[in-house]
């Protein structure tokens, strides 16, 4: 296993700047990911470090070792594709011996390794089968045995259960999560899904426009996002945005309740322009109580909590997960309340106070 | 009454059905009549049945026999170099195709020229006086070779048909080597695999069903050439350059057998019928 | 990382150069004067001359090329664009409705495989008794039957293609048959219907061996027209006028085709995978 280092990375097709200074380093061991919207440069920066992409500028260092003009089968990494790209024409043993024959390893050792990681895959059943008789987890798993059995010095997932249906992703991500506690692997998993984020990475890296946003633990991320983008990529409903403003000392939003005084400042400063609050931090309250009110537009049941969204004068929708209790009828006046803690601040460019 | 639908089909699988007996199936029917009879050109309405005295004409026939091995011979030959350059043509330069797809055209040019043409042309080309390539083996290597003499000629008519259909197996073979997913290519990148092992255990097994097809059509057709081996070197000395096709045709117009001509053709009909339905069955079986 | 592309563009230029040989040495004579012809016989033309070209393009008593290339014209535009017309609507039924797909196309795309030498002699006796020896339009017959197969295969490919719910929509619209077929299907199909086209020109332009034994005088199409140059009788052949008529006679198909060939090189490929 080795650590992974990207220094000033960039990437351009043209006059396209997909991956823009990206500097990172993947510690030993460490299962990173990826995560951003759809042409944010994810599954580029990937690439890069594959080989499979030739970097416009920058380096990538494996174990130290400066990789960047090297040919993806020198890089000694393993990679499973969103596709499985499986062999067609060779069965599930051939297709996961594939690369150990390559390597010209004694026919013996060949197949113990394979034995093995069919073994951890739950693939023994299916090793004289050919892809095309498998199902779609099956593959995926076929894929991810193609990998391991390399002993790679790292490896990369590119969005791999983007094709699978929903129950069998949920499954799989946990084999996944096992797997690299017990191969204490290095991991760099490229997704879109932010659930898949959380869960399984021991560090985010949030992309957009081919340029780090954060990067941290999930709680890091979560509890302190350090952009606007980042608070509301992740969390689901999303952070709730409301304009805000300094008064007097305090943080207060743009057409409060009169009764309400205002947030304190975690620290002093002059340009708050919005303040973040999740919906699950927030409370239904009495309209005379709470910091601002609304007319209720929608009350979603879903079984654990209620999910409403109340449209107030000045400061657009706002979400709020309330407990399961008795459903809020359209119209109803509410105000909403939150605690200073829950308040995030942001500055008019985005970025965290 | 006939219903609605049904006559609606009569009518749009009218125009092929006729057209086909007309142009085809009545022509079928008068050469099983003229394979089984004896006529010339004078006696055309009136044939004399003969049974099969025409079939035994040709397979006596000495030249007819010659007339076949060498389409065998032309044809496995022609179709196995064309798939061979084809194939290398295809994979070496299908990166440099992917930036510049003007190349294709260029490589295609022989295929679009009629082979008559064709034909005529290397009979330029070859001319003792006229033709540049004499000029420059001699000029260069002191050769002088006759191409057409008895001694080369297989190797000259194999060699022009050869160039001239090579783009053909290479555009079919293009084709299929650009369908592979790329991302197979990059998986087994990744995977520690270097480009030659990377053709020979996973692209070039992907493609073979696209190897069966173009080693078929181009042994079809090389069986059954005429337009440029005719008009390079006709029949060629001793007869040595007929194909089936070239044996057929100076049957019938030249001497005028008609009879004889058509026993041939049935019999060429025949074994390229069996062929096909054979290659038919192998690839049906090879989809499963 | 650079793949050795240098290396490659070399392979490309011996292999288009020795591949198309035939053709640059017919060009470069075609520029060359008889007294040129017997002298020099490499590639490099001393003294470029466009005499022969005026020559082949004046009309005159040994040589009236337009005659030819009308007849290849006529009998090839014949050739191209009547299988199109005879395929069409059964091309639809076969994939709408199935009709006669087991049968019907198998028989017609194996046509492609027969050696079509064994239907020219019967037809020669048959255009004998009718009268269609010597005419354009029965050679044109001729080169329909031989484009059938692969115009009704990139037809039905083309129909295929298109989605049944356009039919479904245009049929609730009030649409019946004919108008459905000659207002919807026909215009999707298009650009299947050029490719065919382009391919079946040229295929029908190109053949020889027909045009040799059904025309005599009337109707000799331009591959044929252009072999009477080479009939070595007497003084041996005249070189630079055969050459130049060789390129007028390649001309047409040959930028035809350059124009078109991302579609033929498709086309090609169908036809020859299906089949």
């Amino acid at each position: 296993m080795a650590e992974i280092r990207l220094e000033h990375l960039s990437k351009s097709f043209g006059d396209q700047n997909v991956v823009q200074d990206v500097s990172l380093t993947v510690a030993d061991g460490e299962f990173c990911v990826f995560v951003g919207p759809s042409g944010c440069g994810k599954s580029t920066l990937l690439r890069l470090i594959a080989g499979l992409e030739e970097a416009t500028s920058g380096h990538v260092l494996i174990g130290g070792n400066d990789v960047t003009q090297r040919e993806p089968y020198d890089r000694q990494l393993s990679m499973v594709f969103q596709s499985y790209a499986l062999y067609p024409h060779m069965t599930v043993r051939d297709n996961i011996a594939f690369a150990l024959r390559t390597a010209k390893m004694p026919e013996a050792v060949v197949n113990s390794k394979v034995a093995e990681a069919a073994r951890i895959l739950h693939l023994t059943d299916y090793l004289d089968r050919k892809p095309a008789a498998l199902s779609g987890g099956q593959r995926q798993r076929v894929a991810i045995g193609r990998a391991i059995v390399r002993e790679p010095l790292a490896f990369l997932f590119d969005e791999p259960l983007s094709n699978l249906d929903a129950a069998l992703r949920a499954d799989t991500r946990v084999e996944i999560a096992q797997l690299h506690r017990s191969l204490g692997a290095t991991m760099i998993y490229v997704t879109h899904d932010q659930v898949e984020a959380m869960t399984l990475a021991d560090r985010i890296v949030v992309l957009r426009g081919g340029r780090i946003m954060q990067t941290g633990t999930p709680r890091e991320l979560y509890e302190k996002p350090a952009n606007v983008f980042v608070a509301q990529f992740l969390g689901s409903p999303r952070m709730n945005l409301l304009p805000a403003y300094q008064q007097d000392g305090l943080m207060k939003i743009v057409g409060q309740v009169n009764g309400f005084a205002g947030f304190s400042m975690p620290q002093p400063s002059t340009d708050i322009a919005r303040i973040g609050v999740r919906p699950e931090d927030c409370r239904l309250v009495d309209p005379t109580e709470g910091c601002i009110t609304g007319k209720v537009q929608a009350c979603e049941y879903h079984g654990s909590n209620l999910h409403v969204v109340v449209a107030t004068r000045d400061t657009g929708t706002v979400s709020v997960l309330a407990p399961p209790g008795p459903s809020v009828g359209f119209g109803t006046e509410v105000g909403i309340a939150w605690s200073a803690q829950a308040c995030h601040p942001f500055a008019s460019q985005g970025d965290r106070l | 009454m006939i219903k609605p639908r049904r006559l609606e089909n009569a009518i749009l699988a009218g125009p092929l059905v006729l057209f086909l007996l007309a142009v085809l199936g009545f022509p079928m029917i008068l050469s099983l009549i003229y394979g089984f009879s004896d006529t010339s050109f004078q006696t055309l309405s009136a044939p004399r049945f003969s049974g099969l005295e025409n079939f035994r004409d040709v397979t006596t026939d000495a030249d007819f026999w010659q007339a076949a091995g060498f389409s065998l011979r032309f044809g496995l030959l022609t179709a196995a170099l064309e798939c061979v350059f084809g194939l290398a043509l295809a994979v070496y330069l299908a990166p440099l195709i992917q930036r510049h797809g003007w190349i294709v055209a260029v490589l295609i040019v022989p295929m679009i020229v009629a082979p008559a043409m064709m034909g005529l042309m290397y009979r330029l080309v070859l001319h003792e006086f006229a033709g540049p390539l004499p000029y420059y083996l001699y000029h260069w290597l002191g050769w002088s070779p006759s191409f057409l003499g008895p001694r080369n000629v297989f190797a000259t008519v194999v060699a022009a048909e050869t160039l001239q259909w090579t783009p053909f197996a290479f555009l079919l073979f293009l084709t299929a080597y650009q369908s592979i997913p790329q991302d197979m290519r990059e998986a087994a990148s990744v995977d520690g695999t270097r480009p030659w092992r990377l053709f020979w255990k996973i692209e070039l097994p992907m493609m073979m069903p696209t190897v069966f097809v173009a080693m078929f059509i181009r042994f079809i057709d090389g069986f059954r050439v005429f337009d440029n081996v005719y008009t390079l070197v006709g029949a060629g000395p001793g007869g040595s350059t007929t194909s089936m096709s070239i044996y057929i045709y100076e049957t019938f117009l030249r001497k005028g057998e008609i009879g004889k001509a058509m026993a041939a053709a049935i019999l060429l009909f025949v074994s390229a019928f069996v062929l096909l339905s054979l290659a038919q069955r192998m690839l049906n079986r090879a989809d499963r | 990382m650079k793949r050795r592309m240098g290396l490659r563009w070399l392979v490309f230029g011996v292999a288009a150069f020795v591949m198309n040989f035939p053709v640059l040495a017919t060009v470069v004579t075609a520029f060359k004067s008889p007294g040129e012809v017997t002298r020099n016989a490499s590639l490099w033309v001393e003294a470029p001359t466009l005499d022969n070209f005026a020559l082949v393009l004046t009309i005159s008593d040994r040589l009236n090329i337009y005659h030819y290339l009308y007849n290849s014209l006529a009998a090839a535009l014949i050739g191209a664009v009547l299988p199109m017309i005879v395929a069409f609507p059964i091309a639809w039924a076969m994939v709408r409705r199935g009709l006669f797909r087991q049968v019907l196309f198998p028989l017609v795309v194996n046509l492609r495989a027969l050696p079509l030498i064994i239907f020219a002699i019967p037809l020669y006796l048959m255009y004998a008794a009718v009268g269609l020896l010597d005419t354009r339009l029965g050679l044109g017959l001729l080169l329909a039957v031989v484009n059938l197969p692969l115009t009704l295969m990139l037809l039905v490919n083309a129909i295929a293609e298109i989605p049944a719910e356009l039919e479904e929509a245009a049929r609730m619209d009030g649409a019946r048959l004919g108008t459905l077929l000659i207002r919807l299907v026909l215009p999707l199909c298009r650009p299947a219907l050029i490719t065919t086209f382009v391919f079946g020109f040229i295929t029908a332009w190109n053949e020889f061996l027909f045009g040799l034994m059904l025309t005599t005088r009337d109707a000799v199409p331009m591959t044929v027209g252009a072999s009477f140059f080479f009939a070595t009788s007497g003084g041996g052949v005249q070189w630079g006028v055969a050459a130049a008529v060789m390129v007028v006679a390649a001309l047409p198909p040959l930028i035809l085709g350059l124009i078109m060939y991302r579609r033929i090189s498709g086309s090609m490929v169908a036809g020859a995978v299906k089949g």
